[in-house]
């Protein structure tokens, strides 16, 4: 594992003096050479982490697909969400546009005297055990993302931008990033909220957060594949996560929201176990955009679905009598 | 007995024992930033003796007025993490709000934290550890400085490319001054105020009295930090973008030496032998670099490693070592005077030779001539280049 890492870490040091920290340099950027830094980390982690998704699940995809003849015009846009997303282009657009008014947050609440708590301050002997802190952290926020996920689907302006994810009757494991843009600021404000309220969990491990990535990946897989009575309710599978995004679960008649861990819909009332339900999946009484349109169209329909619902015209979401497989 | 009595009581040997390095031998901190570490190196076997974790994003790290503990500040775990420098057991924490860089003034009544993130400067009652006053900074405070009587404090503004001074005795901001582009570490030396401008190849000069502001001396594209000799004859400066260490004259400020040095030098620590223990930001590493022979050596640490400090193991001398030798009137903390070594304490054995007059005869052979980088700095005198010829790496 440190050969891996030393040879990264000489590839990203190797990029960055050789490109990046000139670049800086000759744009009067130098205040943000180690931003620059984090940037090409994330870009080049990122490019590593769509490798590693893309090696593991596509075999499973042609294993054992659950839907055969998929459109690859449909797909393509799944992968244009997923590099947007995944080599850093969406968040550097959000960190430029919102680098100052985080700071200027930060500062405001630095000045309130609050200091935001971490949960090893709460649990001590979570300190000496990064690696424990950690989990506890996934645990914590993974209990936060169900509550956010059921938001999306149960807040009918909020489903009107979640709904494009919904929208792909063609979903493969490259689905799992396409969010509208507003969606994903919502989701980074609930998260920075989060922070202040808990503190942010440890980053230090990148090799975890890329299992934790391909978990969430490979749940979206088109593979006809579940993990067994007790593995269906220790972690998310593709079964699980299907049905879920099957026509029969969309708004608020969803099932199955969780993200890693499907004991939160065990404990809320919301998980389906069945393991021999594969539906088709797709969000019908979505606007035809949503299911056939490219990234920019996607995007500029899903602004306007959510104008129409803020005031007040937009359809409650229902889900239509179509039989699951 | 039950259980965890017994682990209470063993605790601290099992401590000693997994930090017990051979006598004599030094022990040096490094703050990994990236991976809400801290190193624990043995700096005769130039390997890693332990990684402790801290809570999120480490930076830098500073002595205590009395030189019993080294204060570590965790930005984004807003704490800071006192030290026994000895043995590296913790002492204390302290929550505080994203402690970056920070400094005691050299009479030790006050600690200043700059909180780059939150553009905001803290002055807290070193004792106490009291928030005495809050200073909100336009843009991203970066390095603090003293000056030697501990009336001002000075800080650089990398966003607005100026140095504020605040005045202690009214923790109000006395004067700002613009100094250049990205100005980022400072220190005070011989009446005035050195400053790495990152967006250009200078440190410029700033006196603090007439608040005039010239060029010092040009280094490479990038210009970072720079720290005093122990034995007070040189300075050691950093860039960023020539990734390279460059030795300077004290008094006149002449460059006299660069040391190419890859993975992006940041802080430097030395050690009694005179030896510079340097970050090396990009790499996850750490060099040592032996200005003697310029020999550069490395060693794996964590990812984005920043602050350093060297803990002398040696008898008869005190982690403050530095502090009794003629370089202490220089630097961030600057003393009035060196203080005078306790009873039974020893100076630094072998300082530094003066420069140019013990320069290495290292292949590919010092250049004699004027380098481009000379040029490029406007300089008439030729810059001794020296390419580092040995790089050792140590796990």
């Amino acid at each position: 594992m440190e050969f891996f890492e030393d040879h990264y870490l000489r590839l990203v040091t190797f990029l960055f003096e050789g490109a990046v920290q000139p670049a800086l340099y000759h744009l009067g950027l130098m205040e943000w050479a180690e931003d620059g830094y984090d940037w090409l980390d994330f870009f080049l982690f990122g490019l590593l982490q769509v490798g590693v998704v893309y090696v593991i699940c596509r075999p499973l995809e042609a294993w054992r697909p659950v839907e055969r003849g998929q459109s690859a015009r449909a797909v393509r846009t799944d992968v244009v969400y997923t590099l947007l997303a995944r080599l850093g282009l969406l968040p550097l657009l959000g960190f430029v546009l919102f680098a100052a008014t985080q700071v200027r947050l930060e500062a405001l609440v630095a000045d309130s005297g609050w200091i935001p708590p971490t949960l090893e301050g709460v649990f001590p002997s979570l300190r000496e055990t990064p690696l424990l802190a950690f989990a506890v952290y996934v645990v914590v926020l993974d209990f936060f993302e169900y509550w956010r996920h059921r938001f999306q689907h149960e807040w009918r302006w909020w489903w009107s931008l979640h709904a494009i994810h919904h929208a792909q009757v063609h979903m493969t494991f490259w689905t799992d990033d396409r969010n509208h843009v507003l969606d994903e600021v919502l989701a980074a404000a609930w998260l920075a909220g989060l922070a202040v309220l808990l503190g942010v969990p440890p980053g230090q491990f990148p090799i975890i957060l890329m299992v934790l990535r391909l978990a969430e990946s490979v749940s979206h897989a088109n593979a006809r594949i579940h993990f067994g009575w007790l593995g269906e309710r220790l972690l998310v599978s593709p079964r699980f996560h299907r049905l879920h995004h099957g026509v029969l679960s969309i708004g608020a008649s969803g099932k199955n929201y969780a993200v890693l861990l499907p004991i939160w819909d065990w404990v809320f009332g919301t998980a389906d176990f069945r393991r021999d339900a594969f539906p088709h999946t797709g969000a019908p009484g979505t606007p035809e955009a949503y299911s056939r349109g490219g990234w920019l169209r996607q995007q500029i329909e899903g602004v306007r679905q959510l104008a129409r619902v803020l005031r007040g015209r937009g359809e409650k979401p229902q889900a239509p009598r179509v039989p699951a497989e | 007995m039950s259980l965890s009595f017994m682990w209470r009581a063993f605790y601290p040997m099992l401590l000693c024992l997994a930090l017990a390095v051979p006598a004599n031998a030094d022990m040096v901190f490094v703050l990994n930033s990236g991976d809400a570490s801290i190193s624990v190196l043995d700096a005769r076997e130039r390997s890693e003796l332990r990684r402790m974790p801290a809570l999120r994003e480490v930076h830098h790290a500073v002595l205590t007025p009395d030189g019993s503990t080294l204060v570590v500040g965790d930005s984004g775990g807003n704490e800071l993490i006192f030290l026994d420098p000895s043995t590296g057991e913790l002492r204390n924490r302290v929550r505080v709000s994203n402690p970056y860089h920070l400094e005691y003034s050299p009479d030790g009544k006050y600690l200043v934290v700059a909180s780059l993130r939150r553009d905001q400067v803290d002055i807290y009652d070193a004792g106490t550890m009291a928030l005495l006053g809050r200073l909100q900074q336009p843009d991203k405070p970066s390095h603090i400085a003293f000056s030697p009587d501990s009336r001002f404090v000075y800080v650089t503004l990398q966003g607005t490319g100026e140095v504020v001074a605040i005045d202690l005795s009214t923790r109000a901001a006395a004067w700002t001054v613009a100094v250049g582009p990205e100005p980022a570490g400072i220190i005070w030396h011989r009446g005035r105020l050195i400053i790495g401008l990152m967006g250009s190849t200078d440190f410029v000069q700033l006196d603090p009295t007439t608040k005039a502001v010239s060029r010092a001396f040009s280094v490479g594209r990038g210009a970072h930090v720079v720290v005093p000799s122990p034995d007070g004859r040189s300075l050691y400066a950093t860039a960023r973008v020539e990734s390279g260490l460059w030795e300077v004259d004290a008094e006149t400020l002449e460059v006299k030496r660069r040391f190419d040095v890859p993975g992006g030098p940041d802080c430097i620590s030395f050690d009694p032998d005179g030896r510079l223990w340097m970050t090396l930001r990009w790499l996850g590493r750490v060099g040592v670099l032996d200005p003697r022979t310029g020999t550069l050596e490395q060693i794996r640490v964590g990812r984005s490693p920043h602050g350093i400090f060297v803990m002398p193991r040696r008898d008869g001398m005190r982690a403050d070592f530095a502090a009794i030798m003629p370089g202490a009137v220089s630097g961030s903390r600057p003393l009035p005077r060196p203080l005078q070594a306790r009873q039974g304490e020893i100076p630094a054995d072998r300082p530094v030779p003066p420069v140019m007059s013990a320069a290495p005869s290292l292949a590919p052979g010092p250049s004699v001539q004027p380098t481009r980088n000379s040029r490029r700095a406007g300089l008439d005198m030729p810059i001794l280049t020296v390419t580092p010829v040995r790089v050792e790496t140590f796990r």
